[in-house]
């Protein structure tokens, strides 16, 4: 491809000394299009712009909303492909990806570190880029990208070594590339990155290999590092080259040097509170996971960090479980949003926690407002004790191994695949419900004598889990956050996976493994529509308008955390084609010409 | 009969240029060279443009050449390319006042093929040297050697350089950079590939500017013949945006 590139210039450059006029103005259509470049402002305004989607989570806060309503409850079942493209090759691993559409190109991650550019009309390749990759990376939870960031005409996507590379949106030629990490030490990247005023924000994964959390922020435009800001207490954080102060206090909630190889991955990335001017970061497990070798709070593993976008200071912090000991994370999503309570508005952000927790806080101070089970199981806690904001633990900790080979078995439920993993939910304003992608399994679990070595798995714990229900793992449940209740509830027999996306058209969509990609009534949760994909869904559905017509488009490819952990889930996963697609619908054209 | 056709073609579009003249080397592909590299230029078959190989690749993965234009007076620019390699375009040296127009490399042959330098002078003339090279292919989609053993990683962006005077006044440098340059042929293994190298002297001039493409061998070995002053210095940027950087002193 790229030497029928090179050829076609010495031909252009003939044919426009034949054609000098027409030449000119084809010159100057295309330093136009040369040219289009995302703004800070377009990129603030893209939850409510319907005609791109220039950031992962369909705005800055992640609520994977659309005021788009040309789709409805009334005809999603003449949803129909309009075209679709095959991510090719044999890597076909999980595909977690949410595109981007912008100036008329799909820009689109998938496994093993790929990106494509699409013309968002034709679905034709325009570009592809894939990362050379050693061969010692060491992903956790399988090869996946979970999407890229648009700003001026750079598209930026991490990869699995662990590097934040940056192409032209026009070309794919790469602009420049920056390391987040030592990938021989277990560092990687599968989040998408997020773009607040002109910065690059990302964080790392690795929990599972001692490395230690953080969170960065770089120039979009030439990658320099402006600050970076260690998720757990002790470690150094820097401002512009110079030290910035210490994450927390040293040693104030970690015994002796534990802190070093501390964990509290921000592996899933960051969302932003525009009239806040805060990052929102969930953080990690801490290292390791047997939490006998680290009596305290671990501070700040398994919490929301709320950072300052311009200094990099830690503003406030939640940490949904203390001392974790079953692998919960607190990494999921924080989405920024308000409701009336008493006549008043809050401004709050809700998080569904690994742990099985539907958290509600202050968004701008992170006041606990409530915390209600989107899960029916929570064997670790008895509640969260109001006054203090904290669990009040059971009695269902793993046994102290101490130096015995293992330590006593506990069942607990979440498992540490957690009550909702990865796949961001979605929150629809008209009717002020929170969809949540949530599971219903358990664990086994038992800790293990462990000590840090670089790049070697450092857990110290073993586990299976189980499904808690014959008939179902999967549940897209539709939570009332001013409530906390529980509205409807589709069931699903396999893990849900896949990102949930709603509309204005009072609609949600999300994908299965079982291969449908699905759409439901926002209120009720009836079900209107599906489409066999192929292959496993554990994509991130968008939409947008396009030439006078709304699409859909979600990425089809089975894969994730699942069938490499999944214990006896494997039972309902293990007849699963893989795959590697994305899938673009509009409605039929009967339908259209019915409006 | 394809090489007529063309001959017609071209004559019927583009009246004002003049056809490229016939190929001594007599390659099926140089029509469609001559098209890819020189539309609308001046071409011309020159015994001045020196290419130094064996006759045929013993290693394919490896093939060394010398390029030497130093009959040529004012060369601005040196093109190698292979006509029936699937990649065409194997480097563009560029070289200052202050280097010989003389560049040494090794790289991938598929086939049996015509290798050429074009030779770009201050009047915009190209003077084309070339011989056919004999070879029993592969070399542009076997993994790179440092695919197989995995270890490529571990040594990557390592430069070895030397610099030392010759006896016709200019000064030889020879360097090494570990790279896998991958060509993206091979199965599963995206292209990844050294893209430019530039070359300083003490007093920050620049010596020389080379771009090279995926047929260049693994771990490039490059020969250049440059003047300047002091310890030469090296940047190099590769597909990824991988900088490299080193200096040799004389």
């Amino acid at each position: 491809m790229k030497d029928e590139h090179r050829r076609g210039n010495p031909q252009g450059a003939g044919a426009w000394r034949r054609f000098g006029r027409f030449a000119a103005l084809a010159a100057l259509i295309g330093s136009g299009a040369a040219t289009a470049a995302v703004t800070d402002k377009m990129i603030a305004d893209d939850a409510t712009t319907t005609d791109d989607v220039v950031t992962v989570g369909m705005g800055q806060g992640g609520q994977r909303y659309s005021p788009l309503t040309r789709i409805n409850t009334a005809n999603v079942g003449d949803l129909v492909p309009a075209w679709t493209f095959s991510f090719g090759d044999e890597k076909q691993r999980g595909q977690e990806t949410q595109p981007l559409v912008y100036n008329g190109k799909i820009f689109v991650t998938g496994s093993y570190s790929r990106i494509w550019a699409l013309d968002a009309r034709t679905g034709k390749r325009l570009w592809a880029y894939e990362q050379r990759l050693p061969d010692g990376i060491m992903p956790c939870c399988d090869v996946v990208n979970r999407g890229a960031a648009l700003y001026d005409d750079l598209v930026i996507f991490a990869t699995l070594d662990a590097k934040l590379v940056a192409l032209r949106q026009d070309t794919g030629k790469v602009a420049w590339s920056e390391t987040l990490g030592d990938y021989k030490a277990g560092y990687s990247n599968t989040a998408a990155p997020l773009i607040v005023d002109g910065k690059v924000i990302t964080g790392v994964s690795g929990g599972e290999f001692g490395i230690v959390g953080r969170v960065d922020a770089r120039d979009a435009r030439t990658g320099k590092l402006v600050w970076t800001r260690p998720t757990v207490e002790g470690h150094m954080g820097y401002l512009n080259g110079k030290e910035n102060g210490i994450t927390g206090k040293l040693n104030a909630s970690w015994p002796g040097d534990m802190w070093k190889y501390g964990g509290a991955a921000t592996w899933l990335g960051c969302t932003y509170g525009g009239d806040t001017k805060l990052i929102y970061c969930g953080t990690g497990n801490p290292a390791p996971w047997n939490s006998h070798l680290r009596p305290g709070d671990n501070l700040y593993s398994s919490s929301t960090l709320a950072i300052n976008a311009d200094t990099g200071k830690i503003v406030w912090s939640y940490q949904s479980t203390p001392n974790d000991g079953w692998d919960f994370d607190g990494v999921n999503e924080f989405i920024p949003f308000d409701f009336k309570k008493d006549g008043k508005t809050v401004k709050a952000g809700a998080k569904a926690d690994r742990n099985g927790f539907f958290y509600v806080l202050d968004r701008s101070n992170g006041k606990f407002i409530s915390a209600s089970p989107f899960v029916t199981r929570q064997t670790w806690t008895q509640g969260i004790d109001p006054k203090t904001a904290r669990p009040i633990e059971a009695d269902t900790r793993p046994g102290d191994p101490a130096q015995a080979e293992r330590g006593k078995q506990v069942f607990s439920a979440p498992s540490f695949l957690g009550g909702k993993n990865w796949m961001p939910m979605a929150y629809n304003a008209n009717t002020g419900l929170f969809y949540v992608p949530a599971n219903e399994w358990g664990m086994d679990i038992w800790n293990e004598p462990i000590t840090y070595k670089k790049g070697a798995a450092y857990l110290g714990a073993g586990f299976t889990i189980h499904p808690l229900y014959e008939d179902y793992i999967g549940a897209l449940r539709a939570m009332d956050p001013a409530t906390g209740k529980i509205v409807w509830e589709y069931k699903n027999p396999a893990p849900l996976w896949g990102g949930v996306m709603t509309t204005a058209g009072n609609l949600v969509f999300t994908g299965t493994p079982e291969g449908y990609f699905k759409a439901f009534d926002a209120r009720t949760g009836k079900e209107l529509w599906q489409f066999q994909t192929g292959s496993g869904v554990v994509g991130q559905p968008i939409t947008w308008e396009q030439d006078g017509e709304q699409y859909v488009a979600v990425a089809s490819g089975w894969g994730g955390a699942v069938p490499l952990w999944g214990g006896e889930v494997a039972k309902k996963i293990k007849d699963i084609s893989q795959g590697g697609m994305l899938w673009v619908f509009k409605l039929h054209r009967t339908q259209l010409a019915a409006q | 009969m394809r090489c007529r056709a063309w001959l017609l073609a071209a004559a019927w579009v583009a009246p004002a240029l003049a056809a490229p003249p016939d190929d001594p080397l007599r390659s099926p592909a140089w029509p469609y060279m001559a098209e890819r590299y020189f539309a609308g230029q001046t071409v011309r078959f020159d015994a001045a443009v020196r290419v130094l190989m064996a006759g045929a690749a013993e290693d394919p993965l490896a093939v060394p050449v010398h390029v030497d234009a130093d009959a040529l007076a004012d060369v601005r620019e040196i093109l190698v390319f292979a006509d029936l390699n699937p990649i065409t375009t194997i480097l563009r040296y560029e070289p200052s006042e202050l280097a010989r127009p003389a560049i040494g490399f090794r790289f991938k042959v598929q086939q049996a093929t015509p290798l050429r330098a074009a030779v770009r002078t201050g009047d915009g003339v190209w003077h084309l040297g070339g011989a056919w090279l004999d070879a029993s292919g592969g070399g542009c989609t076997t993994p790179s050697q440092a695919s197989g053993s995995g270890l490529w990683k571990d040594r990557f962006g390592e430069i070895d350089a030397r610099l030392w005077p010759r006896a016709d006044g200019w000064r030889r440098l020879r360097l090494q950079l570990i790279h896998p340059m991958d060509t993206g042929l091979a199965g599963g293994i995206p292209a990844f590939y050294l893209e430019t190298l530039d070359l300083r002297d003490a007093d920050g001039r620049t010596l020389a500017h080379l771009q090279t493409f995926e047929p260049v061998a693994e771990n490039p070995l490059l020969s250049f013949d440059l003047g300047g002053r002091g310890v030469v210095s090296i940047r190099g940027r590769d597909t990824q945006a991988n900088r490299f950087a080193g200096t040799v002193a004389p």
